[in-house]
This record gives C-alpha cells, structure tokens and sequence, in this order.
C-alpha cells in the first residue's frame, strides 16, 4: 500500500529533479500569459472539416519540424560533436522535393518519391558530414560547418537560385492534413522521436554514443566501434533533418532558398541544452530535447499572439530563455537554496545566544 | 604534414568548393579588350527573385556589344567586408566606373572617399548609403520605397470606404527597406481614422514564416481583420495559404496586398488571392546605362534618379502583365 502511495509522488520527485522539467515550467508560463490575455486561448474546438482547430494545435504543427532536427541534434551532442548543418540540409531537401514535384504528375506516387529522394539525399549530406568527422578526423563543428555553408549554395544550385513552389495533394497533406482530428506533422515527429528513443535506449546503442562522448579512447578500448557509430549517427541526423525540410516547405509548397531552416541549427541547439544535454557530450536526454522544441515552438507563437513588436522579439526570446537557463543551472539554484537556509537560520541564531 | 596544415587546405578545399557552388550562375566577363569601358559592379549576389532579376538585367545590359566590360563581385552571403574588399580592388585596378548596391547602409565613407581621390565615379545602384553624404557618388538609382508602399496605402483607403482592421508582415526589424516602406504607408493609412492596425509582426521575408504568423493572429483577432499588407509577395503568398486555411475567402473576407510584383504574385492576383500587387520595379539597367554614358561624358545628371513603378489591382491588369514579366 506505502508502495503505491510512494509511486507518483516519487515520481514526480523524479520529474522534478530532470532538467526538462524547468522547460515545461516555461511552456505551463508561457500558455498562462497568453491565457490571461485572451481566456479562450486554450479552447481548441472542432473546425470545420472535423479536424481540431485552436493555437495549441498551432503550436504542436510548429514544434513538429523543431522536434525532429532537435532529436537529430540530441543524438550527434552526445557523441560529443555538434551538427551546424542541420538547417541547410533542410532548405536541400526543400529544394529537391520542390524541384522534383515541379514537374511530376499530382499523384500519391509522386509524393512519395519526392520523400523518398529526400532521405536519399539528406542520408548522403549526413555521411559526408559522418565521413569528415569519423575518417577523416576534422573537428565536428568545422565538417558540419562546411555543409552548411555549401547546402545552402548546392539548393541554389538546384532551384536555379529561385523560390520554387509546387502542387502535390499527398506531399501537402503531410504539413497540412490531420489524422483523427490531429496535425499529421505532430503525429509523425513524435512517432520518429519515440521510435529514435525506444531505438537507442532500449539497445546499447545509447550508452555507446554516451561511451564515444564522454572518453572517445576509453570507448574504443572498450570494444565500441566508433567510426561505425560516428556515421551512423550523422546519417541520422541528416535524414531527420531532410524530414524537417519535408514539413517545413510541404506546409507552404515553397522552398524559399534563403530562408528555409534558416539559423534552424541554432534552435535544434537550444531544445537540446534545455532540455538537459550536455554539449560537452557523454549523456543525453531525448524527451527533454522534444520539450525543448515544443518550449521554442511556444515561444514563437506567444510572441505573435502577445504582438511584441519585431523590434523587440529577439530581446524578449533572449529573456525567457537567460531565466530558463539560469533557473536550470544547479549553481543559481544553491545560491537561492543557501540564502533561504541563511535566513531561516539566523534568528534560530540569535536566539541561542540570547538563551 | 601536420594536421593542422591538412586541415586547414581541407577547410580550404570545402570553402572554394561552397563558394563555387553558390556562383555558378554568376558570368565573369574575362576577356579585357582594350577598347571597352570597364565597369566594376559591386553586387548583392543571391537573395531572391527580385535581387536575381535586377543584377541580371544589369548584366545583360553593360555588354561587350554595348562597348563595356562588366566586371561582377557579388558580396558572400550578404558580407559587407567582402563587399568593400572588392570595391578596393576595383579602386586599384582602376576601373572606369562603380556600381555599388550596398548590403549595408553604414561605413562607406573612407571607400567611397578613396574612389573620389582615384576620380573614378561611383554610381549607387537600389540600395543608398547612410550618412547619405551625396558629394561621395555621383547619384543614386533606385525605385521609391516610399512611393511604392504609398501606392499600397492609397489602394487600401479607397478599398475601404467603410473601415478595416489590418494587420502588417514586415520583413527584418531595422533593414532600410522596411523602415521606409513602413513610413509611406503608415503616412496615409495612419491618417485614415477608419483603418485601425490590429498589429505587426516581422516574417523575414519568408512565405513559411508569414503563414505561420498570420494563423496566430487570425485566431487572436477571431478572424476580425480585413486586409493584410505585406511588405513583400512572399509572405503575401504565406498569407494567403493562412487565410485560406482558417476557412476564410482570400481576396473576400481578408483582402491581401504586397510589394515586389514577381510572377508568382500576379499568378495568385491573376487567380484573386492576392488583392493588389505594387511593383518594386528592378529592371533600371537601361537607366543604369544611360547615367554611366552621361557621367563619362562629363554631363551633370541628378543626385537621385527615382525608377518608375506600375501597380496591379485587378486580375485583368495581371493578367497583361504577365506573359512577360521577368521576374
């Protein structure tokens, strides 16, 4: 009986210990704020065509790209490597499934072969990234670097230098389109996400990508194959990230070659640090990474629904997220923790010495 | 070799090949006859459609048949420094004349100066330089931002005689080009007591960006705004996408203007998404052309040329317009 009434609350311990937490601290807030200023923010109705219709819908088909780059992000961070080229492997795929869907008939084939080039591609970005980082030895920043600068130039190349937009009802369906009254794009990101966490941490896999983090020599000695992992890892942060590409220009059937996934890489970075992944490597933590997406996809939409000015967007991101930051930092934490013992402590003091 | 020397040829290899990948479309003209005037052409290089129509305009224009040599330097990814690095280079080969279209509006000063000294005339092509000081070029060629977003602002007051509520997609905060378009419109709607701004919010240019935002403030105004003004067609185009998405009649129920006039936004005019479409004309090469034979003449030309700018505001007029338009 004490059993089951010690497992929620422990439970709950245990949520409250995990770093992500302070994330959907963020996210509860942030829905607040937007609640008081319009109480029928939560109100997620029936629209139209059956489908749910509300601004948390809005916020949950938003993450869904944010998500997938940032589980990518997650998987390469634990290795103790970092991947600059996630944005630029989206605005890639964008372009190849525009251009290809441009001049192929409307049909469901179509629109699956356009996906299936895609994970082809972004699959080849990704081990070229894995190749420079595990064969040839270069610093992950650098390789990745040099993918996000030339994926960017390859998907002008590939459009010609202009936005290219195309017509496909299956390709659209996937940004656009509900199954059981819920956004597709939410459906999918979170089924890969679960299935790229079932993946690694129900197999060795996980630990071995920690292993590679947090002593690459130590690993090796150990029996794990690190260039075999190193590749594998980049592959599938490239091929989540051409998925991201597929939501991102499906929802508007444009690619717009600067802008698609632009500076995406510096979001998949921040889901993944709040959600507490060490960038120095050696453990990682996909759910938080998920709610770390979720947490910036709120944000953008607060931002809008609230009417901060243009002007004043970048500053009013930078503040959310330096208190986030600073309330996950265990060091702030003790510092509030010993001030409030301190002051509880000292009349306790003062009474001892005045007895 | 050591491995910071194989890295750093490697880091060197990747860079030249990026840097290739994204010039390709770029033609050099190399081969320097004695006889042709050499122009030095300090460009923006890739940003989109209306960038991409206005530098190959002119280049199409300043050719070996029309007696010149154009020499192209497209800034990388929108780097002032490179910019002003090429200007230098063009100062020192001693070209015949500058075109310059600036990424950014400051620090121009001590180029410019250095272009003076060597007497080679430097001609500002779409974008202008701050402190606009304009003893340090020759004039400044250029559609009106103002103008332009007036044109829009004085379609809006005689679409709606009866009032709107409106909302505004702007593009990145501080860039010239949205502060100015910014000001003509907000001079004509502003004083229109009937129009009431519900708010806006940047876009980035980007279609994505725009119908991500124009369905958050649909639902935050309960679908109660009547026109949109982007600041340019795509995000216009993201609009549309939003509006029909909330279950709304673009064109009807939300009216949809934006500047630039690219194809794609006469299509969707053509088709009555969109409700009017100011142009933001980028073929001035003929103008272009016409200054530079002045000014190596010795002709006194203006210290501001204002290229002239149609606007569309019925499917019929984009219709016209579009079988041959070429951007």
């Amino acid at each position: 009986m004490s059993a089951n009434a010690h497992g929620p609350s422990e439970a709950l311990k245990g949520l409250v210990r995990r770093q992500y937490f302070w994330g959907i601290v963020a996210i509860a807030l942030l829905l607040l704020v937007n609640l008081i200023k319009d109480p029928g923010y939560l109100a997620v109705s029936i629209g139209s065509s059956g489908n749910l219709v509300g601004n948390v819908i809005d916020i949950l088909r938003a993450a869904a790209p944010i998500i997938l780059i940032a589980v990518g992000m997650c998987l390469v961070v634990a290795t103790g490597g970092i991947d600059l080229s996630v944005g630029s492997v989206m605005v890639v795929a964008g372009a190849v499934s525009m251009e290809f869907l441009k001049g192929a008939p409307d049909t469901v084939g179509s629109g699956l072969a356009a996906i299936g080039l895609v994970v082809v591609v972004s699959a080849a970005l990704g081990a070229v990234n894995g190749a420079l980082v595990s064969v040839v030895g270069l610093q992950p920043f650098i390789s990745t670097l040099v993918i996000m600068l030339a994926g960017r130039g390859l998907a002008k190349v590939i459009t010609g230098g202009q936005n290219t937009s195309a017509t496909n009802e299956t390709f659209r369906w996937i940004a656009n389109g509900y199954v059981l009254g819920l956004p597709v794009v939410f459906l999918l990101a979170l089924l890969l996400a679960v299935a790229m966490g079932l993946l690694v941490r129900r197999s060795a896999l996980g630990l071995m990508l920690e292993a590679i983090g947090m002593d690459a020599k130590a690993a090796r000695l150990a029996g794990v194959n690190r260039r075999a992992l190193l590749f594998t890892v980049y592959i599938l942060g490239g091929v989540l990230a051409g998925f991201a590409g597929v939501f991102a220009t499906a929802s508007v059937m444009t690619v717009d070659v600067s802008r698609t996934g632009y500076q995406l890489e510096l979001d998949a970075i921040l889901a993944v640090v709040i959600g507490g992944t060490s960038l120095a490597g050696g453990k990682f933590n996909i759910t938080g990474a998920v709610v770390g997406a979720i947490l910036i996809a709120t944000l953008d939409k607060t931002v809008v629904f609230l009417g901060v000015s243009s002007s004043a967007t970048p500053a009013f991101k930078a503040v959310v997220i330096v208190v986030l930051c600073l309330l996950q930092s265990e060091r702030v934490r003790r510092m509030f923790r010993q001030r409030r013992a301190a002051g509880a402590a000292r009349p306790a003091e003062r009474e001892v010495v005045a007895a | 070799m050591s491995a910071k020397q194989r890295l750093a040829q490697v880091v060197g290899t990747a860079a030249v090949g990026a840097l290739a990948l994204g010039l390709t479309a770029c033609s050099g003209g190399d081969s320097g006859g004695d006889d042709l005037t050499t122009i030095g052409f300090v460009a923006v290089g890739p940003e989109g459609a209306w960038r991409e129509a206005n530098e190959t305009n002119i280049q199409d224009t300043f050719t070996e048949e029309a007696g010149y040599e154009l020499k192209y330097a497209p800034a990388t990814n929108l780097d002032q420094k490179s910019q002003i690095d090429a200007f230098t280079s063009f100062v020192d080969e001693g070209v015949d004349v500058i075109l310059l279209s600036a990424t950014e509006a400051t620090g121009w000063e001590d180029s410019l100066q250095r272009a003076q000294e060597a007497e080679i005339p430097v001609i500002l092509l779409d974008r202008g330089i701050e402190p606009d000081d304009t003893d340090l070029y020759v004039t400044r060629i250029a559609p009106d931002n103002i103008e332009v977003s007036t044109a829009v602002a004085d379609w809006a007051v005689s679409a709606f005689p009866d009032g709107a509520n409106y909302f505004v997609l702007e593009g990145p905060a501080g860039v010239s080009v949205v502060n100015e378009r910014n000001e003509g419109f907000d001079a004509v709607a502003g004083a229109q007591p009937s129009l009431v701004k519900v708010g806006a919010q940047t876009a980035n240019w980007s279609t994505e960006e725009a119908k991500s935002v124009v369905e958050t403030v649909l639902k935050s105004n309960d679908n109660d705004v009547q026109f949109i003004f982007a600041q340019n067609d795509e995000m216009g185009l993201g609009a549309v996408q939003a509006v029909q998405e909330a279950g709304l009649t673009p064109g009807v129920d939300v009216k949809i203007a934006t500047i630039d006039g690219t194809k794609n936004a006469l299509g969707a005019l053509a088709a009555g998404e969109l409700s009017f479409v100011a142009e933001y004309n980028p073929l001035f090469g003929e103008t272009a052309l016409d200054v530079v034979e002045k000014v190596l003449a010795g002709d006194e030309v203006e210290s501001s040329i204002v290229v002239p700018s149609a606007t569309f505001d019925s499917p019929e007029a984009a219709e016209t317009a579009l079988p041959d338009r070429k951007f």
